[in-house]
């Protein structure tokens, strides 16, 4: 594993290098969506054209996977989510800084604490939409549906959503950026040979990679909502 | 927990806190930068053709109506043409059958007229013609009788002629 610079605040330690490629990933994010909404007419054109669609599919996320008219509630926050982990499994394929040994901007989503920590605000928002529709009593009433000693089963299955969530998209980029990094050291191993070996192996791992990356984004979105959604409709 | 199956990962709650706040930011952000005004554009693109259609549809409804009108109203002219021209023909023919009628019988009464003119030219021809006899026999006569008329004769005349009155009381 990789060193890391960390520093501690409020006894709290924070890692640098997720530090940076974060506000680097929301830089991207931000700049590609400011960039393209620029301008906004009626009739689209260009950018706004692909801003829209970008729009448009995260909006198809929701409207596969919830209950009709929730575009409106979370159609902002699975695009957010979307495009951030979009740009986070995609960072560290094209933008990898390591100064004296310390990473310092990789893919955000190849820590685990990262993934977790998407996993985890997607489970907050799953109980926070179902306390919001049903109250707290009947949103805790939820668990023990449909009989009481089942608590500790729908118990598990919240733990399991959440673990599975995170660790499904770390481990899926870590590994990616792993392969890729072991690949890049084989290349620099001995000589000319090695770097023409392994320029194609690097160039189809990558752009397997970004495949993943696209992949894993959609995924995690599309489950985030699924876990919404069943919140949201309460089978009686 | 987990950690021995994470290889080497580090769970830093900073990181995840840190995360949480910029994806809140990076929300609220994309909020006020694109969202909003994006989705409100959708929004008013989906009314805006929603309502092209409505009104496309009533476009289309009132040219049929007009369409429908016209063409009523082209039947319409043109029975009314047709009748016009036929009251107009049969004005003409009335309008032509009595200025012949009236010319005819102006001529005949011109001529019958001519004809009296010659027949009263005729008979005032005549009577002149009888004074003139009479003026000139009269004439003639007196110029004879001037002539040959003196005393004797005169009083033999008178006589006679008194001579007839009393012939005639007699009677």
């Amino acid at each position: 594993m990789d060193k890391t610079r960390t520093f501690q605040l409020f006894g709290l330690t924070f890692n640098v290098g997720n530090m940076i490629s974060g506000i680097v990933v929301a830089l991207i994010v931000f700049g590609l969506v400011f960039y393209c909404s620029r301008k906004i007419q009626l009739k689209p054109k260009g950018k706004q054209n692909f801003l829209e669609y970008m729009i448009d599919f995260t909006n198809g996320i929701i409207k596969s996977t919830m209950p009709s008219g929730s575009t409106k509630d979370y159609g902002l926050w699975a695009f957010t989510l979307f495009y951030f982990i979009l740009i986070s499994n995609l960072l560290g394929l094209f933008l990898h800084i390591e100064v004296g040994g310390v990473v310092y901007v990789k893919s955000p989503t190849a820590d685990p604490i990262v993934a977790m920590a998407f996993a985890l605000m997607s489970l907050l928002i799953a109980q926070y939409s179902s306390v919001k529709k049903l109250g707290y009593k009947k949103h805790f009433e939820t668990y023990m549906q449909p009989i009481s000693y089942l608590l500790p089963i729908n118990l598990m299955e919240e733990l399991t959503n959440f673990l599975t969530l995170g660790i499904r998209v770390y481990g899926n980029i870590f590994a990616g950026e792993l392969l890729a990094g072991l690949i890049a050291k084989m290349a620099f191993s001995g000589g000319v040979g090695m770097i023409l070996v392994s320029s194609p192996l690097e160039l189809a791992w990558q752009g397997f990679s970004v495949f993943i990356g696209c992949i894993q984004a959609y995924v995690f979105v599309t489950l985030s909502c699924v876990y919404v959604a069943h919140k949201l409709v309460v089978e009686e | 927990m987990f950690t021995h199956l994470i290889v080497g990962a580090e769970f830093n709650i900073g990181d995840a806190l840190f995360y949480a706040a910029l994806f809140l930011i990076l929300m609220f952000g994309i909020k006020v930068v694109a969202w909003k005004p994006v989705t409100k554009m959708m929004q008013d693109r989906a009314d805006k053709i929603s309502n092209d259609i409505d009104t496309a549809e009533q476009a289309r409804n009132k040219a049929v109506d007009l369409e429908k009108q016209r063409q009523d109203a082209l039947a319409n002219l043109q029975e009314e043409a047709s009748k016009i021209i036929n009251k107009a023909q049969q004005t003409g023919d009335k309008r032509r059958d009595s200025i012949i009628e009236e010319a005819r019988s102006d001529a005949q009464s011109l001529k019958e007229k001519a004809q009296a003119d010659i027949e009263q030219q005729k008979k005032d021809a005549l009577a002149d013609s009888k004074n003139d006899v009479a003026d000139l026999s009269i004439e003639i006569a007196s110029k004879i009788i001037k002539k040959s008329l003196n005393a004797d004769d005169q009083k033999a005349l008178i006589d006679s002629y008194i001579e007839g009155l009393g012939n005639n009381e007699s009677n």
